[in-house]
């Protein structure tokens, strides 16, 4: 284990280093990245300017789902998606050779070769919105509901690099995988919103399928003291699941792997 | 120790003829069909050895290499490195083994060598005392310490390749598999690169098996060469057994002091090349003192070598010769 501790260090310091050296990329994307999460409030802004609550939240509830899609927006960005993009890169190369060459789980290896350390600009953002959002809801949130809403933005997390994982296990089978990066990206955009905004078939398949709810839904209402055991349980199922599954496809896909070139 | 019995290493394509019509055809119904890349090949490298691993495009070789590094699934036979069965990937074998090819790349784009040495140092778990003594040997024998501190895109590809050797050496393989490691580089850093094997070769008796379609590189490098085409072995030996077996004719180069009539040469031997001042015969191996002789006693010679044919003709002598066995004209 502290093997893996090590080597997370590693990684994650080659990226500080890369990022560092260039510096013009850094300031550009933090004040990108300021600038979206400013955004990222904009809709809530429109719609409760016409209403007080929607679908049974309120304008401050309804800022801790967006502080929390702004929290795993950064996760998704910043820690995920710089690497797992790099895979179906070395996929398409056949460089992936040298990841499986190296004496450490591959899955551990691709997860954790590349941080865009700036991202952490919106941990920054989030704290700032959730700090507005207790402003406006005027009671600050339990010990409970703080240790709660943790464990579920951990099980969030878990669930965004489960779903990250097997999109691109799909790059083993089909080479490209960018538009399938893009419709995941898509999708997630609809996290921004409370779960029970969406009706029908949208509701099933943003709690099912590919269970936005447990991603941002469920940590802003374990922060409000109202997240139910029954959906806790089922987010707990759901993250334990979805990694297991997509562990399996992994090692599968991998097994699939030809390597390209001469 | 290596051991190969029996590899075989087939893969199953999609086939479709040309056209639209087959491409929209092939969406609906496909005809796959089984490619021996590797069709029954047995071989054993003792520790230490340096061995080339020769055939044309497509005979199989980097297939080879990527099965005993554990890249690649055989589909059926035994494949042992050091006791391991690659296909496991156990870490034992990875700390082992290094695959380094001229094609791909493993150093960190974006930041200096010094940067990727590191994290394999960490990868690897490599003791720091271990790896500052690799690193300063390395850096030493591939002149490599105005290089290390540069971002690996400002390298040229030869200064690339230099830092790439490195990198897969920070670990100390004692196998290595070389894929075409002087590709693409110009005739000084080929020589620096053979040299520094060699040397790696020598100091740490690590087993080499190389690929390489420079025979230059085979000719340095490696005393036994093993040649496969269309997945099949034709020849495991020495260098010289093989140049002995396929072409055992020499060449006798002659220089003369003036210019020399055709009609002069007669009965010497097979006209290879010729020029008004010098020519090259090609001679029964027998005959080669009588033939030299014969030249000495009735033409003015000045300088006189005898070698072999070029290895890059025999290589494609034979290649042409397993062929023509394989495929007899209908």
């Amino acid at each position: 284990m502290s093997r893996y501790v090590r080597l997370l260090y590693h990684q994650l310091r080659a990226s500080v280093l890369l990022s560092a050296q260039y510096r013009a990329d850094f300031l550009i994307d933090a004040a990108i990245e300021v600038l979206w999460a400013g955004l990222a409030v904009v809709p809530l802004l429109i719609v409760f300017g016409q209403r007080s609550d929607v679908a049974g939240w309120t304008f401050g509830e309804a800022l801790l789902v967006t502080g929390f899609f702004t929290l795993l927006q950064g996760v998704l960005e910043g820690a995920i998606n710089p690497s797992l993009t790099a895979v179906v890169e070395h996929v398409r190369k056949g460089t992936l050779d040298f990841v499986l060459l190296k004496p450490a789980d591959a899955q551990f290896l691709v997860s954790t070769a590349r941080f865009s350390p700036w991202r952490a600009i919106n941990v920054v953002t989030a704290a700032v919105i959730f700090s507005f959002a207790f402003r406006h809801i005027g009671a600050p949130p339990t010990a409970g509901g703080l240790l709660l809403a943790a464990a579920s933005l951990l099980a969030a997390v878990t669930i965004l690099y489960s779903l990250w994982i097997l999109t691109v296990s799909a790059s083993f089978y089909v080479v490209k995988v960018d538009n399938l990066t893009y419709l995941f990206s898509s999708i997630f955009d609809a996290a921004r919103w409370p779960a029970s905004v969406f009706r029908g078939g949208l509701r099933v398949l943003f709690t099912v399928v590919i269970p936005l709810a447990a991603m941002t839904t469920y940590p802003a209402e374990a922060l409000l003291g109202r997240l139910s055991w029954q959906n806790a349980a089922i987010a707990m199922g759901m993250t334990v699941g979805l990694a297991v599954v997509s562990r399996l496809v992994w090692v599968r896909s991998l097994s699939r792997y030809t390597s390209a070139g001469g | 120790m290596i051991t190969v019995r029996d590899l075989r290493k087939h893969y199953r394509v999609h086939k479709r003829p040309p056209g639209l019509w087959a491409a929209l055809r092939s969406v609906v119904s496909r005809t796959y069909e089984t490619v021996p890349a590797v069709d029954g090949i047995s071989f054993e490298l003792a520790e230490g050895e340096r061995v080339g691993f020769l055939g044309p495009n497509g005979a199989g070789k980097t297939t080879t290499l990527k099965v005993l590094s554990g890249l690649l699934h055989p589909t059926s036979g035994e494949v042992r490195v050091h006791g391991h069965e690659p296909r496991r990937r156990d870490d034992g074998f990875l700390r082992e083994i290094m695959l380094v090819t001229g094609q791909k790349q493993q150093l960190l784009w974006d930041l200096p060598p010094a940067d990727t040495f590191d994290l394999n140092r960490a990868v690897y778990d490599v003791p720091r005392a271990d790896f500052k003594r690799t690193v300063d040997e390395l850096v030493d024998l591939l002149e490599l310490s105005d290089l290390i501190g540069k971002p690996t895109r400002q390298l040229s590809l030869g200064e690339r390749m230099k830092c790439e050797l490195a990198a897969a050496l920070i670990h100390r393989p004692r196998v290595l598999f070389l894929d075409e490691p002087t590709l693409g580089l110009d005739v000084n850093m080929q020589t620096v690169v053979r040299g520094f094997i060699r040397t790696y070769n020598e100091r740490h008796g690590a087993t080499l098996l190389l690929t390489s379609h420079y025979m230059d590189d085979v000719a340095a490098l490696c005393p036994r060469v093993i040649v496969i085409d269309k997945g099949v072995l034709s020849y495991d030996g020495s260098l010289e057994e093989l140049s002995r077996r396929v072409r055992p004719e020499k060449h006798v180069v002659l220089r003369f002091s003036r210019a020399v009539d055709a009609a002069d040469l007669d009965g010497l031997g097979e006209i290879v090349s010729r020029e008004p001042a010098s020519v090259t015969l090609s001679v029964a191996p027998g005959a080669v003192t009588d033939v030299v002789s014969r030249a000495l006693a009735r033409l003015p010679v000045e300088d006189l070598t005898v070698q072999s044919p070029p290895l890059e003709e025999i290589m494609s002598e034979l290649f042409s010769r397993s062929r023509a066995e394989r495929e007899p004209p209908a």
